[in-house]
């Protein structure tokens, strides 16, 4: 048992915003009280209480994120290193951090729970094995739909209701969380070196599948399923200019249902071509504000050396022919691709400084934190162990004007982000990274300090360097335990992975097995990760409404 | 340059239509890949089987598997580099100087109809063996074909594959990866993982004989590595996990036998591809698994007092 005493509270969640309050702790979980000896207490007087940050979108485990560490041991050389210790394992930070480096990076930052945000059902079983081996925190993934052949082929025929029944079976099969779209219809055709770039036209190999079906139905699914998180959407078109028209076309196809845009600022831009790019956040700012059924994450990027990693096969393709630096794809058969390319964004250069600039403009101009979250779409825009900067760009204006105005003069036409005046209160920062993912993701024991909740509490040094505020918490409590005191690792627990089992017809496995005959290399009774080889699983049972 | 294109095996079923294998002997060496997932399987979008492919085979010599392809390019020993490169002008329209294209074995216009081919190809994939990383130019040669695949993607769609062997040994190379960041010759002496391919790579350490003991897990270097590796590893407490009495149990100072995982003991195991497949055993072994065996071995080492720091610290970068 354990009390925070004397610590200024920001639990936004429960109204709670800056109010000196105690939080007791008893078996892992938040309680209104408690009393006795066995009592220890941490005097937090002068210190800023938060729940546990929340990530709703990063690339932390599998395939994608293990090709990526391969294919850049340079960057590793550089990077943080992870010294084997008593309490923690060996491994190194940099863009793309090992397992056990991720867990540490992630709790030393206050954060205890991270959504994967992509992972193919062919290898959920690797990515399993690596959340494993990523300590401290709570998982979640979100499984790749919106390619997967077999559903294609079904949406093709108008099966409509066998689609829902296969989307359920392949979430269960992959144990996951959620439901992802990487740009519709658009991998697909990349398997035939092709892309989908209009919504309304059908993809590549199909007469009535366009990516526009596929958003609608995946959508409708998702909601009928009852998943906790909306579908999570990589919209077609990512990074190209002038790509914000798709994105308005996109939102207004999700009109009736709940969605979560992912990396949004990756798909607001103007302008014709690379010489004109241009920011388009206020429009899709504008749109955003009026649609309560819409949830984003910011996928801000940061100047620095990183690594795109992403499903959308055919953008990375083009990225290695912009850069001419090294290219990894990797095709799934049936479901997805992934492709992967070492990225340095300048501040010197003009497309750069405005992707810069659409991040921020959009968490500035998006008006609730409710509803827009604070990512890099880790490790594309930046690692996630710089969100502390971004964070210090949204609270305080000041050195924000410093740093646009060391933009170049074109990207400062293109963008309106020197007008903007806005600065987040600390009670909006715990909104963003921790509250408001937690309730997008659907996850009631997350994100917040009431009764119930799980004991995941940050407690920072109130710094006015907002930045290393962020970027060292004084304490850091993962389940009622002190994982992380004054940056160092002091204990390390294993995380769980929550996990949905949405119900289908069990007779959908009749119409997958010959399926899986014809067109996979695995057999159908070795594709579906087994529960039992699974450390911590948390499965919620759902109901179709 | 660096990189790979690649898929996973299934992709190459059902879509591809030219299929080229470089420096290996399939027909020998993976004897069901023709079966299961290149030649003759009917695929999605090939739907004619071994009909609607094209095989080519490029070796250094008349193998097996020449029987199973449409055309065979037989090239110099150690002249894979300079094919490459020629094949990689010719994409990009550059000019080539016929007599020294000759010097590979291959005339021109061969090497010209190759290129043309895969151009037009609908999804073409190379798979590619030791005959060509572990031969003259060694990662020279992987690194052209790699390059040579990634710019065929400007013309059409081209994948390219590693053919992989020796038990799990990518199941090795994905979890070296994830835990320390690199595939294979990782030093943690200093507490944190390093990489250098040639220093700590492990003949290099054995010949340099610079390790005092060895463990060897799932691998029979007695059987396959130089013959002053081999001797270092006699001369040092080796210890060995093996279900079998192998070259390098024979040398070894401890054998401990273990389950065969696969039959009497679970795990997974990568593809070649990366997939990842659960085994099931279907024996009870009276043997402990190598999980056993090493988890039991790391209770021990706990006992011992550490000798690095006991506090988490982050070392600035350089």
């Amino acid at each position: 048992m354990l009390r925070i005493t004397g610590g200024r509270v920001y639990d936004p969640a429960n109204g709670i915003h800056g109010e000196v309050k105690d939080i007791s702790i008893s078996g892992g979980s938040i309680v209104a009280a408690v009393e006795g000896p066995g009592v220890r207490t941490i005097d937090a007087t002068g210190m800023v209480v938060f729940p546990g940050g929340v990530d709703v979108h990063t690339h932390v485990a599998g395939a994608a994120i293990n090709f990526a560490r391969a294919m850049t041991p340079e960057d590793h050389r550089t990077a943080a290193k992870f010294i084997h210790s008593p309490v923690t394992r060996a491994g190194a930070g940099g863009a793309t951090p090992t397992t056990f480096a991720t867990g540490y990076l992630y709790a030393g930052m206050g954060y205890t729970t991270v959504n994967e945000a992509a992972v193919p059902v062919l290898s959920a079983r690797h990515t399993h094995e690596e959340l494993r081996d990523t300590p401290i925190v709570d998982k979640s993934c979100c499984v790749l739909m919106a390619n997967n052949e077999i559903l294609l082929d079904l949406l093709e025929q108008g099966e409509v209701e066998r689609a829902r029944d296969v989307v359920a079976w392949l979430v269960w099969a992959a144990k996951g969380y959620g439901v992802k779209a990487v740009n519709p219809g658009g991998v697909a055709a990349w398997k035939w070196g092709k892309d989908a770039k209009i919504l309304s036209q059908p993809v590549e190999g199909y007469q009535k599948v366009t990516p526009a079906v596929i958003i609608a139905q995946l959508a409708a699914i998702v909601d009928g399923l009852n998943l906790p998180h909306p579908l999570h959407l990589h919209c077609n078109n990512l990074g190209a200019p002038g790509n914000f028209t798709t994105t308005l076309e996109t939102m207004k196809v999700l009109e009736g249902h709940r969605a979560h845009m992912a990396h949004l600022q990756f798909h607001a831009y103007g302008g014709e071509d690379w010489g004109s790019l241009s920011s388009e956040a206020s429009k899709i700012a504008e749109y955003f504000n009026a649609h309560p059924n819409l949830t984003a994450d910011a996928g801000a990027i940061l100047f620095g050396n990183s690594v795109t990693i992403t499903a959308d096969g055919p953008w990375q393709h083009l990225l290695y022919q912009l850069t001419g630096r090294k290219w990894g794809n990797l095709d799934v058969e049936n479901e997805t691709g992934c492709g992967i390319v070492p990225y340095t964004y300048k501040g010197g250069n003009v497309v750069n400084a405005v992707q810069w600039a659409v991040g921020l403009e959009l968490l500035l101009l998006i008006q609730d934190p409710w509803r827009i979250f604070l990512t890099t779409d880790h490790p594309n825009g930046a690692c996630f162990w710089r969100y502390p900067e971004i964070v210090h760009l949204l609270m305080n204006a000041d050195f924000r004007r410093e740093r646009v105005m060391k933009l170049p003069a074109k990207a400062l036409q293109r963008t309106v982000l020197a007008d903007l005046d806005r600065e987040y209160s600390l009670a909006e920062i715990a909104t963003i990274t921790s509250a408001g993912p937690a309730r997008a993701l659907g996850l009631p024991r997350k994100g917040h300090l009431g009764p119930g909740a799980d004991a995941d509490v940050t407690i920072y040094n109130d710094d006015p360097d907002r930045e290393a505020m962020f970027r060292g918490p004084r304490y850091v409590l993962k389940g009622g335990e002190v994982v992380v005191e004054e940056g160092d690792i002091k204990k390390v627990v294993e995380g769980r992975e929550f996990i949905v089992q949405p119900s289908f017809d069990k007779s959908v496995e009749d119409y997958l097995r010959p399926l899986f005959e014809d067109y996979y290399t695995v057999t159908f009774d070795n594709y579906p990760v087994e529960v039992e080889r699974l450390e911590g699983a948390d499965i919620r049972k759902l109901d179709i409404s | 340059m660096g990189g790979k294109v690649t898929c996973t095996l299934g992709e190459v079923k059902n879509r591809a239509d030219f299929i080229i294998y470089w420096g290996g002997n399939p027909a020998d060496c993976h004897p069901l890949h023709f079966t299961r997932y290149t030649l003759t399987p009917k695929g999605k979008h090939v739907p004619l089987g071994r009909k609607g492919r094209t095989m080519v085979l490029v070796d250094v010599r008349e193998t097996p598997s020449v029987k199973f392809s449409d055309i065979f390019l037989q090239v110099r020993p150690g002249k894979d580099f300079e094919v490459l490169t020629t094949l990689r002008a010719l994409l990009k329209g550059r000019p080539v100087d016929e007599a020294r294209v000759a010097e590979t074995g291959l005339s021109l216009a061969v090497l010209q109809d190759l290129i043309e081919r895969m151009k037009k190809a609908r999804f073409g994939v190379i798979f590619f063996g030791m005959g060509l990383t572990m031969t003259r130019g060694k990662h020279l040669n992987s690194a052209a074909i790699l390059s040579l695949v990634a710019e065929l993607n400007a013309f059409t769609k081209f994948v390219c594959m590693p053919v992989r062997g020796h038990g799990n040994v990518t199941g090795a190379d994905v979890v070296m990866r994830w835990s320390t960041g690199y595939p294979f010759g990782v030093s943690l002496s200093r507490g944190y993982p390093r990489f250098n391919p040639g220093e700590f790579s492990t003949i290099d350490v054995l010949v340099r004989r610079d390790n005092d003991a060895a463990l060897i897990l799932g691998a029979d270097p007695g059987a396959t590595m130089p013959q002053p590796a081999i001797d270092h590893l006699a001369s040092i407490p080796t210890i060995v996990l093996d279900p079998k009495v192998t070259h390098t149990s024979r040398l070894a100072r401890v054998h401990i036998t273990t389950a065969v995982t696969g039959i009497s003991a679970p795990g997974t195991v990568y593809r070649m591809d990366e997939i990842p497949l659960p085994l099931k055993p279907i024996l009870r072994s009276p043997y402990p698994t190598d999980e056993e065996v090493i988890r039991r071995i790391r209770e021990k080492v706990k006992e011992k007092p550490a000798w690095l720091p006991a506090s988490f610290a982050a070392v600035p970068c350089a």
